[in-house]
C-alpha cells in the first residue's frame, strides 16, 4: 500500500509554484497581514495568555489587593472534592469519541457518494443538503432535535401510535440526545473533509484492482480505505475538537444528567462568578485541543504536501 | 464500467448503498424540515402531528420586542463582521499566496485556528481581558470576537480563489505597462473577489448565528438573537422559537446559494 502515490496522477506538475523557489524575500504584499496579525496577537493570543494568567491568581489582580499567585485552582479541579469535575472531564471526552464515531460511519458513505458524483446536478443537491444544515445556526438545530426527541416530540409520537412502544423513550435530557445531535450538527464537517480526500484518490487505481479480479468489497477495503485514512484522521480530529467545545447542544439536550466542561466553564462564570478556577478549566480544555489542532495541521500539511490548507 | 453496469438487470450492493445514503441526506434534513412544520403549527406547545396551519408564531416572532431588538442588533453585528473581516481576510489571504512570508503554512495554520479551537473559550479570554481592562462588555468588544472566528473563513475562500488564479495575467499588465497599483486594483481585485464576497457571506451568517463567542460577551439587556433564543427554550418551547428557526433557515439557504452563484459551494470540498 505504501507504494502508492500519495497525490493523483492525474495533477499534473503545476509549474506556477516553482517560482516561489525562485523568489524567497517577503514582498511589499506580505504587509498585508499586518491588519490581522495585530487583531490576532491583541484579541487572540494576549486574552488567551490573560485567561491563563488570571487562573494562577486567587482573586483579580487588577481591582484586588490582596490578589495572590496560586496553584489552588488547579489543585480544585486535582482534589475533585464534590467529585463532578472528573466526570465533567471524562463524559466530555467520552461524548466527543462517540460523536465523532457515529459521525465517521455517517459521513463516510455520503462522503464517498458525493466524490464519485456522476451527475453534476446531483452533486451540486447533495453539496446543498450538506452544507444548508452546517450554516444553520447551533441554537436552531438544537432546537429541531429538541422538538424531535422530547416526550411529545416527533420521533415518540410516531413510536407510539404505530404501537412499538406504550410509553415514550427516554430520548432526550441524557447523554444519547446530545450526541445524536452533536452528530447532525458536526457531520458535514466530516463529510466535506472526507469528499476532499476521496476526490483526490485517483480512480483507476479501483478501476485496475477491478480488473485484475477483486471484488467491490475488496477495492474498497483494500484500495480506497487505506487511500483515504488521512482525510478520516483529519475529519475525525476536527469533529472531535468541535465536539468537546460545544456548549449549547449538552446543555439543552443533556438536561442536568449531562455535564461537560464547557458547561462547567459557563457555570463557573455565569452563576459562580469565579473567573479563576474558570480560567483553570479553559486552560485544561484548551490544552487538550491545542494537541488536537496540531495533529490536525500535521495531517493536512502531508496531505497537501505544501501545508496549504486553502 | 459504469455502462457495463448500467447493464445488470439488478445490483443489490447498488441498491444498499444508495439507500443508505438517501436515509443519510434524510437524516440531515428531516430536523430542518421539521421546524416549518412547527412553526406552522397553531398548538401552543410543540406537539405531532400538525392540526393545522396559523401564521401567529411569526406575528409573535416579528411583534416580541425582545425578539425584535435581539435581530437587529444580531443584524448590526453581522453586518460589521462581514466588513470587518472581508478588509483584514482578504488582504491577509493576499499576503499569505503572495508575500513570500516565512513560515507560510504555519501563519495559515495560526489564522484558522479560532475555527478549531473552544469558541466559548475565544469568549472567555476575552471576556476575562476586558474586564481585567475595565472595559465591560462594549459591543465593539462583541464585534471583534466575532470577527476572529469569522476571518478564517475569508482567508479561506480568498486563497481558493487565489490559488486556481494564473499569475501570468498580472504579469501580462505589468509587461503592458500598468503599475503595481493599477495592476491589484484593475486586475487582482476583480478576480479575487469573489472569494472575498464568499468570505463575507460566510462570515455575516456565521456571526449572526454565533452563540459561544457571545455568552460570555453580551451585556443583559442587549442579547443577540442565539442568545435570547437559548434563554428562551430553557424555559418554553413554542412556535415563536420555530419561527425565529425558519428565519435562520431561510437566511441559510440563501447564503448557500449566494455561495453557489459566487464561487460555486465546490471551493468548500477541501481542507
Amino acid at each position: 500500500m505504501r507504494d502508492l502515490p500519495r497525490r493523483p496522477l492525474r495533477a499534473a506538475p503545476d509549474l506556477r509554484h516553482h517560482r516561489k523557489v525562485i523568489a524567497s524575500r517577503p514582498t511589499p504584499v506580505a504587509w498585508l497581514i499586518a491588519p490581522a496579525a495585530l487583531l490576532f496577537v491583541l484579541f487572540f493570543v494576549l486574552p488567551f495568555a490573560v485567561m491563563a494568567t488570571m487562573s494562577f491568581f486567587s482573586h483579580n489582580p487588577v481591582s484586588n489587593p490582596n490578589a495572590v499567585l496560586t496553584f489552588r485552582h488547579y489543585q480544585r479541579f486535582i482534589d475533585d472534592s464534590a467529585g463532578i469535575f472528573h466526570e465533567a472531564l471524562l463524559s466530555t471526552l467520552r461524548i466527543g469519541l462517540i460523536t465523532t464515531a457515529i459521525a465517521l460511519a455517517i459521513g463516510y458513505p455520503l462522503a464517498h457518494w458525493m466524490a464519485r458524483m456522476q451527475s453534476r446536478l446531483g452533486h451540486a443537491l447533495l453539496l446543498m443538503a450538506v452544507i444548508a444544515p452546517m450554516l444553520t445556526g447551533i441554537v436552531v438545530r438544537t432546537f429541531a432535535w429538541m422538538t424531535l426527541l422530547q416526550d411529545k416530540g416527533v420521533v415518540n409520537t410516531l413510536l407510539i401510535s404505530w404501537g412499538f412502544t406504550e410509553k415514550p423513550l427516554p430520548l432526550m435530557y441524557n447523554e444519547f440526545g446530545t450526541v445524536v445531535a452533536l452528530v447532525h450538527i458536526y457531520v458535514p464537517f466530516m463529510v466535506l473533509t472526507l469528499t476532499g480526500v476521496i476526490g483526490r484518490i485517483d480512480e483507476r487505481l479501483e478501476q485496475a484492482a477491478r480488473s485484475l479480479g477483486a471484488s467491490r468489497a475488496r477495492t474498497f477495503l483494500e484500495v480506497t480505505l487505506p487511500l483515504s485514512v488521512p482525510g478520516i484522521l483529519a475529519g475525525s480530529l476536527l469533529v472531535f475538537a468541535l465536539s468537546i467545545s460545544a456548549y449549547v447542544t449538552p446543555s439543552l439536550m443533556g438536561g442536568t444528567s449531562v455535564l461537560t466542561l464547557p458547561m462547567l466553564i459557563a457555570q463557573q462564570v455565569g452563576t459562580s462568578f469565579n473567573p479563576g478556577f474558570a480560567g483553570a478549566l479553559g486552560v485544561i480544555l484548551l490544552t487538550v485541543s491545542l494537541a488536537i489542532v496540531v495533529a490536525y495541521n500535521r495531517i493536512l500539511a502531508r496531505l497537501s504536501g505544501q501545508g496549504n490548507l486553502a | 464500467m459504469s455502462a457495463a453496469r448500467n447493464r445488470t438487470p439488478f445490483d443489490a450492493g447498488r441498491a444498499v448503498y444508495l439507500a443508505v445514503n438517501a436515509l443519510l441526506v434524510a437524516f440531515l434534513l428531516a430536523p430542518i424540515a421539521v421546524i416549518l412544520v412547527f412553526a406552522l403549527n397553531p398548538t401552543p406547545y410543540i406537539s405531532f402531528p400538525p392540526v393545522g396551519v396559523t401564521w401567529r408564531w411569526f406575528d409573535k416572532f416579528f411583534s416580541g420586542a425582545d425578539f425584535m431588538n435581539a435581530l437587529w442588533l444580531s443584524l448590526w453585528i453581522a453586518a460589521c463582521v462581514l466588513v470587518l473581516s472581508i478588509l483584514i481576510g482578504g488582504a491577509s489571504a493576499l499576503a499569505l499566496a503572495r508575500g513570500n512570508l516565512p513560515g507560510r503554512a504555519w501563519l495559515t495554520a495560526f489564522f484558522m485556528s479560532p475555527l478549531m479551537l473552544p469558541a466559548i473559550l475565544t469568549g472567555l479570554a476575552l471576556f476575562q481581558s476586558y474586564l481585567l481592562a475595565g472595559l465591560g462588555r462594549p459591543v465593539w468588544g462583541l464585534i471583534i470576537g466575532h470577527t476572529l472566528v469569522a476571518v478564517p473563513y475569508v482567508i479561506r475562500t480568498t486563497l481558493a480563489v487565489l490559488h486556481n488564479f494564473d499569475r501570468r495575467i498580472e504579469e501580462a499588465a505589468a509587461v503592458l505597462g500598468a503599475g503595481p497599483i493599477r495592476v491589484f486594483f484593475e486586475v487582482t481585485l476583480p478576480l479575487i473577489r469573489p472569494g472575498v464576497f464568499a468570505g463575507g457571506v460566510f462570515a455575516f451568517i456565521v456571526s449572526f448565528d454565533q452563540f459561544p463567542v457571545s455568552l460570555f460577551l453580551v451585556q443583559p439587556n442587549g442579547e443577540t438573537l442565539p442568545v435570547v433564543l437559548f434563554n428562551y427554550m430553557k424555559f418554553d418551547l413554542d412556535g415563536a422559537i420555530a419561527a425565529a428557526s425558519t428565519v435562520s433557515i431561510l437566511m441559510a439557504l440563501s447564503v448557500v446559494l449566494i455561495l453557489e452563484k459566487l464561487i460555486g459551494l465546490k471551493a468548500y470540498v477541501k481542507l
